[in-house]
């Protein structure tokens, strides 16, 4: 019997798919979102009240990930943006094979901002890359202020973290302060939000941040 | 889960590996999984012995080397075990750690004959 030192690092199959894509994307200069957050956070919400600020000076397209349906699509394109929707079946999250696939239906190759809305789920879709430049987390008040040490993984993975339904805080027991300071013992570089898709606070500076990539990665493609 | 990738490509490394080194079979194979890759080794076993069946891998062994998630304060210089998965120096509580360890997934070895 032999013994062979290998030390090589391992990738999985959608590793690579999604180191492709990355290259891809730099090379158009697409700046590409990852918005993950449990069921009914209200991903799709933020994308209908933030996209008519961006669609207006960007070529914008979404992905939308889910189990079952084409709602979330259809919600998109109401507010005029181009929407394909990956329907997984069973899958708890998105792998990069499927993006690479719908890419052709919205104009994949000629986009400053491609938004992947991924499966509502706090656990698995952060293990699969996408090719992505930016995670968002989103977690909404009703979910409770100890989310972050629940899923650590999740927001690890997190560039940014938005705190969503803030209309809602006074009637449940959901500390902000705390559910920040939660975030970043898990990652202390995470930039936090406080947003209501329904009053609209807040908003003003996630379309900032998405800006500012948009622009970030011109700069470098 | 994402172990079945990572469970096929650990195989694919393993057998491509054996066969430029003209091994018969391969007895066991050993991979160091860091604490950050949120790895079920259960499910990585699990997925490596359903995988190898049939193949010169069919009867080896899986040694899984667990790599524990440590880091050296940036303010303070304290190095450690982090505890969980905060990334927050226990000595100071300063979030300017890097990480030292933890974030590894490779294949370390393998023993053929
Ligand atoms: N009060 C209040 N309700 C909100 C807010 N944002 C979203 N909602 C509501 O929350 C529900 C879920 O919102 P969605 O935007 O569909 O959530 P989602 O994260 O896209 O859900 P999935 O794609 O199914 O995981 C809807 O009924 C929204 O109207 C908010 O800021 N305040
Ligand atoms: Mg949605
Ligand atoms: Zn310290």
């Amino acid at each position: 019997m032999e013994k062979i030192e290998i030390n090589q690092k391992v990738l999985s199959k959608n590793d690579m798919d999604a180191a492709e894509l990355r290259n891809r994307f730099k090379k158009n200069g697409t700046f590409t979102v990852n918005i993950m957050s449990s069921p009914g956070s209200g991903k799709t919400s933020l994308l209908e009240k933030i996209l008519g600020a961006l669609s207006s000076k960007y070529n914008v397209a979404v992905i939308e990930g889910d189990l079952q349906t084409e709602n979330d699509k259809e919600r998109i394109e109401k507010v005029g943006v181009k929407a394909v929707q990956i329907q997984t079946g069973g899958a708890c999250h998105l792998e990069a094979a499927e993006i690479e696939k719908k890419l052709p239906f919205v104009d994949g190759d000629n986009l400053d901002l491609l938004i992947i809305e991924n499966v509502g789920n706090l656990v698995c879709p952060s293990e699969y890359d996408l090719g992505q430049d930016a995670n968002i987390i989103l977690l909404s008040v009703t979910e409770g202020d100890d989310k972050p040490l629940k899923y650590p993984t999740m927001f690890f993975a997190g560039d940014i973290f938005i705190i969503n339904k803030v209309d809602l805080a006074p009637y449940v027991d959901f500390d902000i302060n705390k559910a920040v300071e939660n975030a970043k013992k898990i990652k202390s570089t995470l930039e936090e939000f406080i947003i209501s898709c329904k009053t609209e606070e807040g908003l003003d500076k996630v379309i900032d941040w998405f800006e500012r990539g948009i622009l970030a990665k011109k700069q470098c493609s | 889960m994402h172990e079945t990738g990572i469970a096929q490509s650990i195989l694919d490394i393993a057998i491509k590996t054996a066969l430029e080194n003209g091994a018969k079979k391969i007895n066991n194979v050993a991979v160091k999984v860091g604490k950050m890759n949120a790895i079920d080794e259960a499910s990585l076993r699990f997925a490596f012995d359903a995988l190898k069946e049939e193949t010169m891998a069919a009867n080896a062994t899986f040694e899984y080397i667990d790599v524990p998630l440590t880091g050296k304060c940036e303010e303070c210089g304290y190095e450690s075990e982090l505890e969980g998965y905060f990334v927050l120096c226990p000595k100071c509580s300063s979030g300017r750690v890097t990480i030292l360890t933890g974030n590894e997934l490779e294949i370390a070895y393998i023993d053929i004959e």
